[in-house]
């Protein structure tokens, strides 16, 4: 067995222990589909409400896939530096790329199977999705993008906060608290106008605005996401996100003073 | 050539200057102990040499090579505890064992005999959470003890280990020594430096003292303490103790008085007989021989336990 998957091995089942994360990951998401499609759905016209269901599932997965990303990721590191691991693994011959590939593909695991179990509740509940096989393989590429926008902020609070609460707080915070404000909770047109601008602008909103077009229905979302200004933005700023916390991870996480 | 060699070593934190010139050498099989209160730079130390953290200056030497190109045959237990409560100690032995490059296989034969050899087989499929301290202190030695280690760094190990654990502790580092591992121990507990073959005794970054157990409590002139209680207390049964005691000294405890000799077993018999010769009856005579706290506290004016808290 390699360092990447001994790295991998430990991470998952650590995750797949920890009750908060299954919580947070995969419980919350579910509650908020099942309630969100009998809360939400009531004057909306018989023939759409699969798809607005459809659509609070989207949100649902991309959120789990966040919370995967911006919570469990940096407790797994803040985690293991605040309890000594870190010293003793930089006393060996392990390689920092390695366990940090290992770390953050069990990462992803837990984020594909959350999104997995919030898909299957919400076409147990009714959601419906369109797409072809083109914009279902488009859709899967906005949620990984979601996923490397979530892992780079994930990185960012492991790596810059030192105590492990606090970075799972962060994690958490800012997850709950850009969700809010960027229109996954809620349906854009309902944001006021900086918040619209913001949740255009934040990769991970508009990512799941892209996600909820293309499998959903334009219906469901009232701006149009795919226009290519707007997906070079979400990919670019997706992808700086991952680079900016892979970097910090890379210079600073491995440091104990 | 030496298995560790330090030289002049400097590391500051901030302005603090928490390893202040320390020299050390440990040779192959050598079993040395690093003892020191809280705050005096021997976790550092420790950390340096096990390619943890950088020095600022000075030179640090692993059978001739840096730390951070040793670090195949090196073991390390940090002072803290770094095994995942949430795995069992099987499963924590096979992740270190995976990072060392061993298959799955090799791993899980390896990792049998080792939970064997620190006493946790029965215990091997259980969480780590529910493990006691000192089941948990030797799961993570074990971590250290892979096969072709050949130095051994142990910060603080048997700290909360009942005395049984303590005793399969420093059977398995008789083991090691056997083998010819080096072994640095980090202590602030004298009974546990007294087992090693070389002592450095380190203070505010400095290393105050170096030598074998004996040779530092000789070179110290640390003396036997002789506890003598008497029917009655009185000045007369002080003024005999004064002719065995060094310099005169007399110093009254709780139950009688204690007096300092650096041959306490052979003037124990001859107090006995000059206070029974004065009329003085003996209920209770006891001599302490001298540890390695007391030479510390004789070089430092500290005293090595309440330092360290």
């Amino acid at each position: 067995m390699g360092q990447i998957s001994a790295a991998y091995n430990k991470a998952i089942k650590e995750l797949l222990r920890e009750k908060a994360a299954l919580f947070w990951t995969i419980a919350w998401p579910i509650i908020w589909v099942i309630i969100g499609s009998f809360s939400f759905t009531g004057s909306a016209p018989r023939e759409v409400i699969p798809y607005i269901k459809g659509s609070i599932t989207i949100s649902m997965m991309v959120f789990a896939l966040m919370i995967a990303g911006m919570s469990n990721l940096p407790a797994s590191i803040a985690g293991d530096r605040a309890n000594g691991l870190l010293a003793k693994l930089m006393s060996m011959p392990v390689k920092p790329y390695k366990d940090f590939i290992g770390r953050i593909s069990a990462v992803i695991t837990l984020s594909l199977l959350a999104a997995a179990l919030v898909m299957v509740v919400g076409v147990a509940v009714g959601a419906r999705f369109t797409g072809t096989g083109v914009e279902i393989a488009q859709a899967i590429g906005f949620a990984f993008l979601v996923i490397c926008a979530s892992a780079g902020v994930g990185l960012i609070a492991g790596t810059l906060i030192k105590n492990l609460q606090g970075a799972i707080m962060t994690g958490v915070g800012i997850a709950v608290i850009t969700s809010a404000i960027s229109g996954l909770f809620a349906p854009y047109e309902f944001l006021p106008v900086p918040l619209q601008i913001f949740s255009r602008i934040y990769p991970i909103s508009s990512a799941q605005a892209s996600i909820v077009y293309l499998l959903a229905g334009p219906d469901m979302i009232a701006y149009d996401p795919l226009t290519s200004g707007q997906i070079a933005l979400t990919i670019t700023l997706s992808l700086a996100l991952l680079g900016a916390g892979t970097v910090l991870y890379s210079r600073l996480g491995w440091k104990l003073e | 050539m030496f298995a560790i060699h330090v030289e002049n070593l400097v590391k500051t934190y901030g302005n603090r200057r928490v390893l202040d010139g320390v020299n050390l050498d440990v040779t192959e099989g050598e079993f040395y102990a690093l003892m020191g209160p809280n705050g005096s730079g021997k976790t550092t130390l420790a950390s340096i040499i096990a390619s943890v953290r950088r020095q600022d200056s000075g030179v640090v030497e692993v059978y001739g090579s840096k730390p951070a190109q040793a670090k195949e045959f090196m073991g390390y237990v940090p002072q803290e505890n770094f095994s995942s409560p949430k795995l069992s100690g099987r499963e924590n032995l096979v992740y270190f064992a995976s990072l060392l490059g061993y298959s799955r296989n090799q791993a899980n034969q390896i990792v049998a005999e080792m939970l064997k050899n620190v006493g946790l087989s029965e215990e091997a499929d259980k969480r780590v959470a529910k493990y006691s301290g000192g089941m948990r202190k030797r799961l993570e030695v074990a971590t250290a003890i892979f096969p072709g280690i050949k130095v051994l760094i142990l910060d603080e190990p048997t700290t909360g280990l009942d005395p049984a654990a303590r005793r399969t502790f420093f059977g398995m580092v008789q083991e090691h020594m056997e083998k010819k591992t080096s072994i640095i121990l980090i202590t602030h507990i004298g009974s546990d430096a007294e087992l090693a073959s070389k002592v450095g005794l380190i203070d505010n970054g400095r290393m105050i003292a170096e030598g074998t157990p004996d040779e530092l409590k000789r070179k110290h002139a640390v003396e036997d303490v002789i506890t003598v209680e008497t029917a009655a207390k009185s000045d007369s049964v002080i003024s005999v103790l004064k002719g065995f005691s060094i310099n005169g000294r007399v110093a009254e405890s709780e139950i009688g008085y204690k007096i300092y000799s650096r041959n306490g077993d052979r003037v124990l018999a001859d107090v006995v007989r000059s206070l029974d010769q004065a009329g003085h009856k003996v209920m209770r005579i006891e001599m302490a021989r001298p540890t390695l706290e007391d030479v510390f506290f004789r070089l430092t004016e500290k005293n090595l336990q309440e330092a360290t808290g």
